[in-house]
Parts: C-alpha cells; sequence; structure tokens
C-alpha cells in the first residue's frame, strides 16, 4: 500500500505542500494532472530520489520517508525507460538480483520467469540501442519487477507508444497487476488509459490530489 | 479543403553553403596533412659525406670576379658542391656541374658561375674527408682497458663526440656498421675498435638524423623517460579526474563556480609561469620533499600532470554532463547505493570519454615543454624528455637532430592516438 500523509514538496521556486494520497495494497492507482503540475516529483519522491520538506511516506506499513531509495522496496519506470545502454537485457533483468548477492540459478531462474510474464523471451541477449519502442518498455517494466517490489512506479509508461502497442502494453499492465499483486501507481495524461486501468483515480490539480473513485 | 502550396517562392541553392564549408574544413585538413608531410620529406634519410672545411671565401662576383671565382682544388678528389641563390653552377674542367652533391674533379681548378655580376657569393665547396690512417691504442679508464680506434683523416671534419660515424667498404665483420665518436680532435676521432685487424680501405659518412637520434643515449632515455612519464601523468591525471568531474557534473554546492574556474587556471595560464609557480612552491615544502621532486624526474612528472589534468577534468566532466541522472536514479531504486551506482552504471557508460580523456592528457604530457624546462631542467639522461631533447638538438644548431625528434613525437602521438581509437571501436563494435 501507499500512504502520502501531507507531504510537503519543494523545488527551486515551486513548491507542494499538504499532498496526501492512499492507496490500498494491490491496488491499481492512475495519477492525473496537467503538465508541471508536480506529479513526477511526486513519484520521485515516493521513490526516495527526492527529499520531502515535510510529511510521511508509507509503504507497505513502513514509514520510508528517510531511508534510501534501495531500501523502499520501489519499482521505478521512468518516463525515458533509462535502460542501462551497455548491458544486454539479460543483465538489465538481473541488475536488482546481483546487487541482493543471490546465487546463480536462482538469478536465471528469475530472469526467465520476467522474461515469459513479459514475453520478452526473445531478447534477453540484445542491448538497448536494438529494442523497439515496446520491446523497451517491456525491459524497463521487468527490470523495475526484479527484486518483486511491493509497489510499483510508472511515469507515463505508454506515452510515446502507437495505438496498436498502446493497447497491447494495456493488457500486459493489467497481466502483470494481476499476477504479481503489485500496488502500482501509474502517471498518464490519457483519460481513457486511467479509465481502462485504474482502480483507483487521482488528479493533482492546484496543489491538492483528489481522489475520485 | 488543403492550403494550395505556395507558388513562386523558390529558396536558394545550398551549394555555395556546403561548398564553404568543404573548402573551409578542407583547407584545415590539407594544412595538418601537409604540415606533417612536409616533416617526413624534408629529413634527409640518406647518409651525408664527412666533410672538411669550406673552400669559398665571402665576397661579390665584381671586379676580377665577374665572370666567376677560381677556386684550387686537388686533382682527382672528392668535393661537395652547393649551389647558392645566386650561383648557376660549377665549370670544372670542362664540364658545368648544377647538381648539388659529390663530385670528383680531374683539374686543379674550379669555377663558381655567376647568375648575374655584382651579387654576393652564396655557395659552398667542401672537400670530402679520405681516412689517412687507423691506429688501435689501448687506454685504461679506472682499471678497465679499453681498445679504441684512432681514425684519422686529411681534414678537419667537424664532428663531435657522441654523434654516430658509419664505416663502410672495410671488408671486415664488425668494422662496417654504425660507431659512436669517443672523442674528437682537428682531425682525428675515435671510435671503440671491433677488433685488432685494421681495415685497409674504409668509407666514412655521416647516417642520416633518425639513426643519430635512435642511436643516441640520450635520446634513447629521453624517449623512456617520455613514454614512461606520460603514461604515469596519464594514470594520475585519469585518477583525479573522474572524481572531480563526476563531482561538478552532479552535485551543487556553494563556491562551485569559483572551484569551476580554479580548475581551468592550468589551462589558461601561461605554461612558463605553470613551471615557475612550482618551483615557488617547492620552496616552501620541506627540504626532504623538494630534494627529491625539484630538478629529478618527478618534477616532469608533476609538470606534465598539472596541464594535463586540467584538460582530463574538462573531458570527463562533459562526459559524465552527457549521461542523465537517470540512470543513476533507477539504479537507486533498484538496490544501489552511490558508489554502486556509479562503479555498475556510470563508469561502464563513460569509457568512451575515459578513453578520450586519457588520450587527450597523453597526447599534452608528451607536447609539454615549458613547465619541465623550468621545473624540472634540461639535464641529459636526467629529466630529458623528447620536447627537451627537440630544444637540445636546436640550442646545438642540429636542426635535422630537431627534426628527428618530433618525428619520434609524431609517432608516439599517432600509435597512441591508433591504441586508443582501436579500443574505442571494440566498445562500439562488441
Amino acid at each position: 500500500m501507499i500512504s502520502l500523509e501531507n507531504i510537503a514538496l519543494r523545488q527551486g521556486s515551486f513548491e507542494l505542500s499538504g499532498l496526501s494520497l492512499e492507496l490500498a495494497a494491490g491496488e491499481y492507482g492512475v495519477l492525473m494532472g496537467r503538465s508541471g503540475c508536480g506529479k513526477t516529483t511526486l513519484l520521485e519522491a515516493i521513490c526516495g530520489l527526492r527529499n520531502i520538506a515535510g510529511g510521511r511516506i508509507i509503504l507497505g506499513g513502513r514509514d520510508v520517508s528517510q531511508l534510501p531509495p534501495a531500501e523502499r522496496g520501489v519499482g521505478y519506470v521512468p518516463q525515458d525507460r533509462a535502460l542501462f545502454p551497455t548491458m544486454p537485457v539479460r543483465e538489465q533483468l538481473a541488475f536488482a538480483l546481483v546487487l541482493r548477492s543471490l546465487d546463480q540459478a536462482e538469478i536465471a531462474g528469475r530472469v526467465d520467469e520476467l522474461a515469459e510474464l513479459l514475453g520478452i523471451t526473445g531478447l534477453l541477449d540484445r542491448t538497448p540501442d536494438k529494442l523497439s519502442g515496446g520491446e523497451a518498455q517491456r525491459v524497463a517494466l521487468g527490470r523495475a519487477l526484479a527484486h518483486a517490489p511491493a509497489v510499483l512506479c510508472l511515469d507515463e509508461p505508454l506515452a510515446a507508444l502507437d495505438e496498436e502497442l498502446h493497447g497491447e502494453m494495456c493488457r500486459l499492465l493489467e497481466r502483470v497487476h494481476r499476477e504479481t499483486g503489485v500496488t502500482i501507481l501509474h502517471i498518464t495524461h490519457s483519460p481513457s488509459e486511467a479509465k481502462r486501468l485504474a482502480g483507483c483515480h487521482f488528479h493533482l490539480a492546484d496543489g491538492k490530489v483528489l481522489c475520485d473513485e | 479543403m488543403s492550403v494550395p502550396a505556395p507558388s513562386g517562392y523558390h529558396v536558394a541553392s545550398d551549394k555555395p553553403f556546403l561548398v564553404g564549408l568543404g573548402v573551409l574544413g578542407g583547407s584545415y585538413l590539407l594544412i595538418i596533412a601537409a604540415m606533417v608531410l612536409a616533416d617526413l620529406v624534408f629529413l634527409n634519410y640518406g647518409d651525408k659525406p664527412v666533410l672538411g672545411n669550406e673552400l669559398v671565401s665571402h665576397g661579390k662576383y665584381a671586379g676580377e670576379y665577374e665572370e666567376g671565382v677560381p677556386i684550387a682544388v686537388e686533382l682527382g678528389r672528392a668535393y661537395h658542391f652547393r649551389a647558392g641563390k645566386n650561383e648557376i653552377g660549377l665549370r670544372a674542367s670542362g664540364q658545368r656541374i648544377t647538381r648539388n652533391g659529390l663530385f670528383k674533379t680531374d683539374a686543379s681548378e674550379v669555377v663558381l658561375l655567376p647568375r648575374e655580376p655584382g651579387v654576393p657569393i652564396t655557395a659552398s665547396l667542401q672537400p670530402e674527408a679520405r681516412v689517412a690512417g687507423i691506429v688501435i691504442i689501448n687506454k685504461v679508464v679506472n682499471g678497465v682497458t679499453h681498445r679504441l680506434a684512432r681514425i684519422t683523416m686529411d681534414v678537419p671534419h667537424r664532428l663531435l663526440w657522441k654523434e654516430f660515424i658509419r664505416l663502410s667498404g672495410t671488408g671486415l665483420p664488425g668494422w662496417s656498421g654504425v660507431h659512436e665518436i669517443t672523442d674528437t680532435d682537428k682531425n682525428v676521432i675515435t671510435i671503440a675498435a671491433p677488433s685488432d685487424t685494421v681495415p685497409v680501405t674504409l668509407q666514412l659518412s655521416k647516417p642520416n638524423p633518425l639513426v643519430q637520434a635512435l642511436r643516441s643515449r640520450d635520446i634513447r632515455f629521453s624517449i623512456k623517460l617520455s613514454l614512461i612519464s606520460c603514461t604515469l601523468t596519464t594514470l594520475l591525471s585519469l585518477w583525479v579526474a573522474v572524481p572531480i568531474g563526476y563531482m561538478m557534473s552532479r552535485f551543487e554546492f556553494r563556491g562551485k563556480p569559483v572551484i569551476d574556474t580554479l580548475l581551468d587556471i592550468p589551462i589558461v595560464l601561461p605554461p612558463l609561469v605553470v613551471g615557475l609557480s612550482l618551483l615557488i612552491l617547492f620552496r616552501y615544502m620541506p627540504e626532504w620533499l623538494s630534494d627529491t621532486v625539484v630538478y629529478k624526474w618527478p618534477a616532469v612528472v608533476l609538470a606534465q600532470f598539472m596541464v594535463a589534468c586540467a584538460f582530463a577534468v574538462r573531458t570527463m566532466r562533459v562526459t559524465f554532463d552527457q549521461i542523465p541522472q537517470r540512470f543513476e536514479q533507477v539504479a537507486l531504486t533498484l538496490g544501489c547505493n552511490r558508489r554502486q551506482a556509479f562503479w555498475r552504471v556510470i563508469m561502464p557508460q563513460a569509457r568512451g570519454g575515459l578513453l578520450a580523456a586519457g588520450t587527450l592528457a597523453w597526447a599534452r604530457a608528451l607536447g609539454e615543454f615549458g613547465p619541465i624546462l623550468v621545473f624540472a631542467g634540461a639535464t641529459r639522461q636526467k629529466t630529458e624528455v623528447l620536447p627537451t631533447s627537440a630544444f637540445l638538438e636546436l640550442q646545438a644548431g642540429r636542426t635535422d637532430g630537431m627534426l628527428a625528434v618530433s618525428l619520434i613525437m609524431i609517432a608516439a602521438a599517432v600509435v597512441v592516438f591508433i591504441i586508443a581509437r582501436t579500443l574505442g571501436m571494440k566498445r562500439i563494435f562488441a
């Protein structure tokens, strides 16, 4: 579950305060809002990439406000995906697992499982420059899911995809959500996407998060 | 309804622009290529004869010499002629010699022929040295006996101690080849004798400057010191440039603009001033430290490092600037701390930049001269690096020696660039 209590964010002259949000465990939440209203900033704060000026962030019942990103148990897929350019897909998926010193067989098993789930089994030995947009998106998703985080933060994951891929990725996200039971917070501009995926709609406007279920 | 394409609107041709780019860029490339080629072509790769005193005296082609200057020569001897800008050639026993080089006379007089009357004499005529005799002597130095060959010539030779001489036509193994001159006198040179048998016939020539340079112990030392010090400097520079570049690229802190300016100081400062500043700085250092550094080889490395590192820092900073922070952020959420994110995600991407920074630092270090001269001195076989060698050669009036050293530097730089490029390519095509 994700629970934000009175979060205050400051970045230069940009300021947000008194943000609260509640998303139950295993829910699919979609956060919408106009460009520049601070959606990405909020997501980064949840992941621990940005210091909060006040309030508390509770993930899975744990107050993670002061924890480094590594210990928060979140999966993060940024808007630009940021696949590591020097690593083949297999290494990207194994990245979080290698850090946790799992043994070889365990890592290989988990990588295969993820590749199966996301339909990228054939791409494991490719480097990111040889992936299409949809494929790269799947890999980024797989990388973020590898260490089985309780919370998955997606920053406009479907923005740059064409109509056909868009539908396909929506189905994939639904499947991932169903099969892993991960709590997802998904930022988007598209109302149709929100309508299709979300169990929980949030709207960030005028420095407040409105929940319209 | 679609908007009709506006008619009657034409853009001017792109040709002049593209041609302009090509001409400007092309001429610069041409100059670079021509510059290096000129060095290669200018160097005389052949052996030079050993020559005696100049026979042409100063003066003008005027008065009694209006028709030419007669010079007495020895019958049957070889002379080296070089026409100046005011001569059309040389008349020798009915023949006219216009080509520069050695010729043999069968007369006792030659005449320099002027281009026009009244101009100064600019030609040169020198006899080729002939071997008059060889004596083997034994010389005892510090209890060690050295067997030496004293070669006497019939004219003063103007060869120098530590230069090299080629003996040919000896018919004896060991004698033919290049030898170092260990001592000289007006008409005499001494070399280490290869054997007790003295050759009957013998021709002398001066090997080309490249052979001279590569054979010289001083220059061999300076090649070695240059290669070692440049490599050390490069490693040191990268070791410092990577953390500074990363820090300047990723963190915002107070006083950053000041530090940014400080980092550029070695680039903007005149090189000599860098050396002088180092020299003065070491006056304030403890004695043992300044004794081990100043005017010793560590000073060479330090002088090179001060400038090379500034370039490496620039390069690394730009490299890290071009790697979005997103990668680290994702790595952090995946379980890295900052150190792990740096080594696992950022450094693999910075490899190209690292290579570029290293190559740049190496090349800068190789060419460094001013600070080394001031801070490390120019002591042969101690602090002499290749630019110092070039300078010392020039000072000794041996431009061809300087050119030879320059060619060695060009070769070293080219080799390093090729290595760096190949390594870089490997990364791209892997």
